[in-house]
């Protein structure tokens, strides 16, 4: 009986912990994205952009954003280390896909491995945020060229949207990520996940 | 060297006690990685309750190694080493294919106690110099560490004969315990 209504109350008063994925190819920025947000939304201070060595395996980042938790999975992005992206999919809540938008000779690579995200069953209906990043830098190409390049047919009922943003700076963070916060509360993803952690969660 | 570890981790731990368990099977390579470091004089127990524990104390850091697999009567014994673990050097024979599978079991399961959650995960895929060793995509999965999903981790190709990538791999550490990792 206790633990019927100890999962009642939980249910209803503890925050929605939400799982997001940070991918891209490799030099993408996602380090210090993860870095960026650990800063500006908790007081960790985050490694500074000159400490940061390429990934091989995962970063973790938790945050509070309004009243939910949202834990970021930041994964390596070199060709060899991708295959292990999927592995991650099937409990993400949503997507963060970071673009080298100052490198014009790697889109087409940047492309076709969001195209393979994207193609993913264990991903279906998660929310996607495309950051055009290191806007600090002269020359980097807007969000609208970025999402023009893709040219990203075929994404059913997903949300997404695209912004240009720089993880070295912190410019356009804030409002991505409130975004994204805002649709992962209503997307119907994030109901499906809650289903299901609820059949086999502990105390069912 | 010495000089070098006593700055990175000074500022990392401050005065407080930390202990990192470098674990593996046996003839995995960890003892030659901590006489590699140089870090100290490594000392060698056989406590009375029976188990082989080396142990090297850094200022405030104990690097405390023994090996996984085999007698499981002495494991319950193991808990006395968990409390205050920041960190889990996990060293693997990356030439030895036969074992890898036990490799991974044995690593699953000591991730699982509940005392080493909190402990992140930097394994050093050694060997690299013996034919036939597998790379680090290989080892990552061979040992399944994208069912790490709480914690962060990375592995490093290293080869403790020839020194290469351990020191990489401490910088790992060191980066990710500061930027609170976990």
């Amino acid at each position: 009986m206790f633990s019927l209504f100890y999962g009642l109350w939980k249910y209803i008063f503890s925050k929605t912990e939400f799982h997001v994925l940070i991918l891209g190819i490799d030099k993408a920025g996602k380090t210090t994205l993860l870095e960026k947000l650990k800063s500006v939304h908790s007081n960790l201070e985050g490694l500074p952009p000159d400490r940061i060595v390429p990934t091989v395996g995962l970063n973790i980042g938790r945050i509070e954003v309004a009243n939910s938790k949202l834990v970021f999975w930041d994964l390596g992005g070199q060709p060899g280390l991708r295959s292990i992206w999927e592995k991650y999919y099937e409990e993400a809540h949503a997507v963060i896909y970071v673009i080298d938008a100052a490198c014009p000779s790697r889109f087409e690579d940047a492309k076709s491995a969001l195209e393979k995200v994207l193609r993913h069953d264990d991903l279906q209906g998660a929310p996607l945020l495309i950051l055009a990043n290191k806007q600090d830098l002269p020359d980097a190409a807007s969000a609208e060229e970025i999402a023009r390049y893709l040219d990203l047919k075929k994404l059913d009922e997903r949300v997404y949207i695209f912004e240009a943003v720089s993880a070295y700076d912190g410019m356009g963070i804030k409002e991505s990520i409130e975004w994204l916060v805002g649709v992962m509360e209503r997307s119907k993803r994030t109901e499906m996940l809650r289903a299901r952690a609820g059949v086999t969660g502990p105390g069912a | 060297m010495g000089i070098f570890f006593s700055k990175m981790f000074s500022s990392v731990f401050g005065n407080k006690e930390a202990r990192i368990l470098v674990l593996g099977l046996d003839n995995a390579g960890k003892t030659t990685i901590l006489y590699r470091l140089q870090m100290g004089e490594v000392v060698s127990t056989i406590p009375t309750i029976g188990f082989n524990v080396e142990t090297v104390q850094y200022n405030n850091i104990k690097f405390q190694v023994w090996d996984l697999g085999g007698q499981t009567s002495i494991r319950p014994y193991w808990r006395c080493y968990f409390p205050n673990t920041q960190a889990i050097i996990y060293v693997v024979d990356s030439s030895d294919t036969d074992r890898l599978m036990i490799a991974k079991d044995e690593f699953h399961a000591i991730l699982e106690e509940e005392e080493l959650r909190g402990a992140i995960v930097l394994v050093f895929a050694n060997k690299q110099d013996l034919p036939g060793a597998l790379d680090d995509v290989a080892v990552t999965e061979a040992l399944e560490l994208h069912k790490i999903k709480n914690r962060q981790w990375t592995i490093f190709k290293t080869s403790a004969i020839k020194g290469e990538g351990l020191f990489e791999g401490l910088d790992w550490l060191s980066n990710t315990l500061k930027s609170g990792g976990g």
